[in-house]
């Protein structure tokens, strides 16, 4: 209980600290009085505006006070007014975040779909040949930068090639154009995959290849345990062995990658979000960092951090409700 | 003496393995991986240096012969083929991969030094210091990088206009820095687990009961230990702010416009793929080798030092 007091604790301090910090480096430079509202704002304003959204957003009042009048109403909800998008931060906050949720949420299933059989058959013949070819293959797939795998995925799967051999054509690619706009899967269901599945895939794959490599290398240091020579000794078939026995321990490893990939996965959707031209929150706050739409980055900023930290302070509680032995280490310290 | 610690025997964080006969026999021949990084690497760093003096390299704003003939595709007239103004791809590539690696090399050696500094302080002091440091590790890595960068280079663009003198602060600068300030934190981690282990050991201990003051201790004794960690963690880091600095480019926050860097290029091209892939997929390529290069050799160290890196 301890514990978790002192993490609720570390985390509040890291969130003050994050999103006091953007806040400052957000205003950077705008000193002469009034240049906040102007930029804001932003066009053609007359002096009333501006002495209004000064007001409004204590604008002229020092950093602290202006922090804590933010955070005061981005706690109640209210995150601001946006000018140029004419629409209250929230709403548009509201009306992108189902993207990025969504293509994180697929991209975190699917790389568990495919890391965690593939780092279990690796690791039960080790250095066979499976696992040396399936070593090097996902060692590729962890250097791949997001900006390197979509044009990339994008010539192979949604371009269409031809290829022709004497009188025989092999035709590769065309298979996911876009489809209009329809990205909720509430619209279409159908073209909401065939509009998700690619830029998925591009969060997905290194991402599988990490956690592959991640539980590959902790099964195989559990095999050698002596509770698995005694579980395979008193006659517990090899099968139940590897996939409960062992991976049942490993599993830790691999939520501390998945808690710990989180940020990327943010990273890699703004890239995603970018390339595919996704509505998302990616998209949202590189605009608002380049108009600099303060409220839009700090709010943005402070849901990002919320998530980061939460996530991994929910996979260290994990841990202790997983692992008996560390919930007494930590009892006993 | 204590200083002269070689590479070898570097602090293995676990118990001590047998391995140390095993290491030996590989030692002389290295992998395949190994030399293909090695090579490259090297190959790209001879053509991007001199790239202005070697004939078969063309000068990147020039349109290849025949004038603004757009999308030649690769062939003998152009390696990589020409892009949309018609200039030369591969051309570009290289001249890409000079701005690209300095900014990784720059980056990363100044992360190093900021991020070796803080470790070693909070590993040898720990206590409020040690508190203060990680609470600067775990906010950096609560933002997620990216947008951490973004940020910065957008924000550093006005400072520099603030002020006479941070006219140095040229937009390759300001990409330095934002990743450097990136870089830190998990360098920052990883010195500070290691230095950690490191002041339990029998030699900090000789060297403080002879009387030699914690700054002696720290960069005399512990620093010289700490080099091979700091070195592998180099590599990767260097590998990942590489690629960072093209996912920036290719956000629009790259260099001076008309300077290529290989984000810059898969930028500026990728619309154009359905007719001319070639003008993104090289660029895409080499970013991608480079990568794959410095992460191979990253590898071979963390393997032959015998250390997790966990947190990058």
């Amino acid at each position: 209980m301890r514990y978790v007091l002192q993490r609720l604790l570390q985390f509040l301090i890291v969130f003050f600290i994050v999103t006091f910090g953007v806040m400052v480096l957000i205003r950077l430079g705008l000193n002469a009085p009034g240049d906040p509202a102007r930029t804001l704002l932003g066009g053609s304003v007359t002096d009333e505006m501006i002495a209004e959204y000064t007001n409004k957003y204590r604008l002229d009042k020092n950093y602290l006070v202006q922090y804590l009048y933010w955070l005061g109403n981005f706690v109640t909800g209210d995150m601001g007014f946006s000018k140029p998008n004419s629409m209250d931060v929230s709403k548009l906050v509201l009306s992108r975040v189902m993207v990025t949720v969504l293509l994180g949420v697929y991209a975190l299933v699917l790389a568990l779909i495919i890391s965690v059989p593939l780092a279990v058959r690796q690791a039960w013949k080790r250095d066979g040949r499976f696992d040396k070819s399936a070593s090097i293959v996902t060692f590729g797939f962890v250097s791949v930068p997001g900006i390197v795998l979509a044009p990339l995925l994008v010539l192979v799967l949604v371009k269409k090639t031809e290829f022709t051999f004497g009188n025989y054509v092999l035709t590769i690619g065309g298979w996911f154009p876009r489809i209009g706009d329809k990205i909720y899967p509430w619209q279409d269901l159908g073209a909401h995959f065939q509009n998700f599945f690619v830029p998925v895939l591009v969060l997905a794959l290194p991402l599988a290849a990490i956690y592959t490599r991640i539980l590959r290398g902790d099964m195989v240091q559990t095999l050698q345990a002596d509770f698995i020579t005694l579980a395979s000794a008193k006659g517990v078939p090899p099968r139940r062995v590897l996939w409960v026995h062992a991976l049942r321990n490993s599993l830790l490893s691999l939520l501390t990658a998945v808690g710990g990939q989180i940020g990327g996965i943010v990273g890699g959707a703004l890239i995603v979000e970018s390339y595919f031209a996704m509505p998302g929150m990616g998209n949202l706050l590189v605009a608002a960092i380049l108009s600099r739409d303060f409220f839009i980055v700090q709010s943005v900023a402070a849901i990002l951090v919320i998530t980061v930290v939460l996530t991994n302070l929910v996979v260290d509680l994990l841990y202790a409700v997983l692992d008996p032995r560390i919930r007494h280490a930590r009892a006993l310290a | 003496m204590t200083a002269t610690l070689t590479a070898a025997e570097a602090p293995a964080p676990a118990a001590p393995e047998p391995a140390v006969a095993a290491p030996r026999k590989k030692r002389k021949r290295p992998t395949f991986g190994m030399i293909f990084a090695v090579t490259f690497l090297v190959g790209l760093t001879f053509l991007a240096f001199f790239a202005d003096y070697l004939p078969f390299i063309a000068y990147p704003d020039d349109k290849t012969k025949g004038g603004a003939r757009y999308g030649i595709g690769p062939g003998w007239e152009a390696w990589f083929g020409t892009e949309k103004l018609g200039r030369d791809v591969f051309a570009r590539c290289i001249y890409g991969a000079k701005y690209s690696l300095q900014i990784g090399v720059y980056a990363t050696i100044i992360g190093l030094i900021t991020g070796g500094f803080l470790g070693v302080l909070a590993g040898y002091y720990r206590g409020w210091v040690d508190r203060v440091v990680s609470i600067i590790i775990d906010c950096l890595l609560a933002i997620p990088a990216l947008l951490f960068a973004i940020l910065l280079v957008n924000r550093l663009d006005d400072v520099k206009e603030t002020a006479e003198w941070l006219n140095w602060l040229t937009r390759q600068w300001q990409i330095v820095l934002a990743l450097s300030i990136l870089a830190t934190a998990p360098l920052a981690r990883i010195v500070r687990a290691q230095t950690m282990s490191l002041r339990e050991r029998e030699f900090v201990l000789a060297a403080r009961s002879l009387g030699a003051k914690p700054a002696r201790v720290m960069f005399r004794e512990i620093l010289p230990s700490l080099v091979p960690a700091m070195l592998t963690v180099a590599f990767t880091a260097l590998s990942i702010l590489i690629a960072s600095e093209g996912a920036l480019a290719f956000l629009g926050l790259g260099l001076e416009i008309g300077t290529p860097t290989w984000g810059t290029l898969i930028q500026e091209n990728r619309t154009k793929i359905y007719d001319a892939w070639w003008a993104t997929i090289f660029p895409c390529l080499m970013l991608f080798l480079t990568v794959l290069s410095f992460n191979i050799i990253g590898d071979g160290l963390s393997r032959r030092f015998d250390i997790r890196q966990a947190g990058v």
